[in-house]
């Protein structure tokens, strides 16, 4: 089990992911509005197993994203 | 030929990944964007008259002559859309670029014999002396494929005169010859006035059979009119004078060769001129490819067209800049300078085709909590803080110290602003690397990948460094401006906003100049819009970035004036520590 924490303070600006998907490091999970830029989050190989965040929120660094087993 | 410091250089620490997956949308997004290049492109080459017509008045097109005179596969077009002056010719009336010529790189003109003859056009001399820049810091020589019917008279008055003006590429090539730096001509048509001059000033003159050099044209010997206008009289004068020069126009392979001897050789036909080019080009002055190598050249793991899927057509999306530069160099291997200092830079040395060669590049994307460390800010690539300059500084100054040739990949959206980052010497930092840029004297290309904005973009070697730039080429990414358009819409108009919110005024008509500022700084930042004003010297398309690549860095070790030895070289020692 692993979170998927954000590595910045930012704005949900796209998920592309679902639960239950499979998904690997170099996948583009989350993408973070920040200082201007959008920012790839990404996690590591596994399946989703919770998303905590929908689109528009604003979070903070360090905040749980996701969970991917 | 065996290598010198073999152990630095023969395998490097790896660098980039396999593309994960390829995103077709943005690979649809470049590729449309490279297409309306290529239109502008095909724009050009299709203007004047037809190729077929000019096969049928017996003469190959300038874009014939060039297929011919090339090496395949190595012609790097610089310029093909630049027109400064907005021509209603679309162009400036010359093709040029580097090629190679029988194995050997040269800078390469050739007049565009479909427009106008081969006239001077506003704007050209302006590219004639961008692209004999290119000879003249590349120290490489320069070949003119020339046929130049001389001015277009209905435009004299800005073409002729002035400080860099029509004239100033005779003088030009008087200065490329005093640095030792010979220029071959092949001389095609009639060549009067300008075209004379541009015929008699390189260092070895060829010529077709039917070609022609002279001071004056048969148009000018034969219409020198006394009166102050033109009456029936000078008129029927004219007429017949005319018809007497046509067949005898002045300046004529039997004057030229026969006479005065200016030509060293006559062709029969157009080929011949041009295979007559390529003996001298045997005659110039090249290093063996492996003098200068560190390495058997190598392609790069990974292939260019992964940079579809790699770079970002939203300009707002980050990116991994390793990846983009594990497609550029040799075997996808490198040696970076100082990784863990002044993070939101790239410095390394890499090899191109076996040379050695140093890379600066924009990191992109979040630069961590604790970065910058004067901050309570956080850092993101793309901008530059102090750490970086310093570390920019440093690289600079060791490769001038070993003649190792440098090339810059832009994407950048400022340095540091406030008095957090004025209190660091942002404003001192960037100067300095400008006087580190300049001190040295080792060529430099810049490639635009993306961004190009406030002074960073002078800062990381851009076209202004004119004394170390060799050329800037953009991409179907590029964007030059000073700032983003609603930035400076924020900054021309904010004030307005405030008077007008105060005043109980509509905030409609400053929010429709903001708009339409905002459109206008987006128009005017397009690839080709880059590329018509000389922003930079050509859009190229993803793929062909690193031929551009090698095309320079050969260039660089083909004749250099100056050198230093692989094994006192400093750069990679302060690398290895």
């Amino acid at each position: 089990m692993a979170n998927l924490e954000s590595p910045l303070a930012g704005k949900i600006l796209e998920i592309n992911m679902e639960i239950g998907q499979v998904v690997t490091e170099d996948d583009e999970l989350i993408i973070l509005e920040a200082m201007k830029m959008e920012n790839p989050v990404f996690g590591s190989d596994g399946t989703v197993k919770e998303i905590k965040v929908k689109v528009g929120d604003k979070v903070e660094e360090g905040d749980i994203l996701a969970v991917i087993e | 030929m065996g290598y010198a410091m073999h152990p630095y250089w023969k395998e490097m620490p790896p660098i980039g990944k396999e593309l994960a997956r390829e995103l077709k949308k943005n690979i649809e997004e470049i590729k449309n964007a490279e297409a309306e290049v290529a239109k502008e492109v095909d724009r050009v080459k299709n203007n004047g008259k037809s190729t077929e017509k000019m096969n049928e008045l017996g003469e190959m097109t300038a874009w014939q002559r060039l297929e011919y005179l090339v090496d395949p596969g190595t012609w790097c077009p610089l310029h093909t859309i630049y027109d400064p002056a907005k021509n209603e010719e679309g162009n400036t009336g010359v093709i040029d670029g580097l090629g190679k010529i029988n194995g050997k790189w040269a800078v390469i003109i050739a007049s565009n014999n479909k427009v106008m003859a081969g006239a001077w056009l506003n704007g050209q001399a302006d590219n004639v002396l961008r692209i004999t820049d290119i000879a003249k810091r590349l120290h490489i020589p320069l070949v003119w494929v020339l046929n130049c019917s001389g001015a277009k008279l209905m435009e004299q008055e800005t073409l002729y005169p002035n400080r860099r003006g029509s004239g100033t590429p005779f003088f030009r090539h008087a200065e490329l010859q005093k640095l030792g730096i010979p220029i071959i001509v092949g001389i095609y048509g009639t060549n009067p006035a300008g075209g004379g001059y541009h015929s008699i000033s390189p260092t070895v003159l060829i010529a077709h059979k039917k070609a022609n050099m002279a001071v004056g044209g048969a148009g000018i010997v034969g219409g020198m009119n006394p009166k102050g206008y033109v009456d029936d009289e000078a008129a029927e004068a004219l007429i017949n004078a005319t018809r007497g020069m046509k067949t005898t126009p002045p300046g004529r392979v039997e004057i030229h060769h026969d006479v005065t001897g200016f030509f060293r050789d006559v062709c029969d036909t157009e080929e011949a001129v041009l295979d007559q080019i390529k003996k001298y080009m045997d005659a110039m002055p090249a290093y063996a490819p492996d003098f200068f190598r560190v390495a058997d050249p190598a392609e790069p793991k990974f292939p260019t067209s992964d940079l579809y899927s790699l770079v970002p057509f939203n300009q707002k999306r980050v990116y991994a800049m390793d990846e983009v530069l594990a497609r550029l160099f040799d075997n996808s291997e490198h040696m970076e300078f100082k990784p863990d200092y002044g993070i939101e830079m790239y410095c390394g040395l890499a090899k191109i085709d076996g040379y050695i060669c140093g890379f600066i590049a924009n990191n992109q994307g979040v630069l961590g909590a604790d970065y910058p460390k004067y901050a309570d800010y956080q850092g993101i690539g793309g901008k530059l803080y102090r750490e970086g300059l310093i570390k920019m500084s440093e690289f600079v100054t060791f490769c001038g110290r070993d003649r190792i040739p440098v090339i810059w990949v832009q994407d950048t959206t400022g340095i540091d602003v406030g008095d957090t980052a004025e209190k660091q010497e942002m404003l001192g930092l960037g100067m300095s690397l400008i006087y580190s840029i300049e001190q040295t004297d080792n060529p430099m290309m810049t490639i635009l990948l993306r961004k190009g904005t406030a002074a960073a973009h002078y800062v990381l070697g851009g076209p202004q460094a004119n004394n170390n730039n060799a050329f800037t080429l953009g991409t179907a990414t590029t964007e030059v401006y000073v700032m983003h358009g609603e930035t400076a819409a924020a900054a021309s108009y904010a004030r307005r906003l405030v008077k007008d919110k105060d005043a109980g005024k509509s905030l409609e008509p400053t929010i429709a100049k903001m708009n339409d500022m905002i459109q206008e700084y987006f128009d005017k930042s397009r690839p080709a819009y880059c590329a018509k004003t000389g922003m930079v010297d050509e859009i190229v398309n993803y793929t062909d970035l690193r031929k551009y690549c090698q095309a320079f860095v050969g260039s660089v070790y083909q004749n250099p004036t100056s050198i230093c030895a692989i094994h006192q070289q400093i750069t990679p020692r302060v690398i290895k520590g």
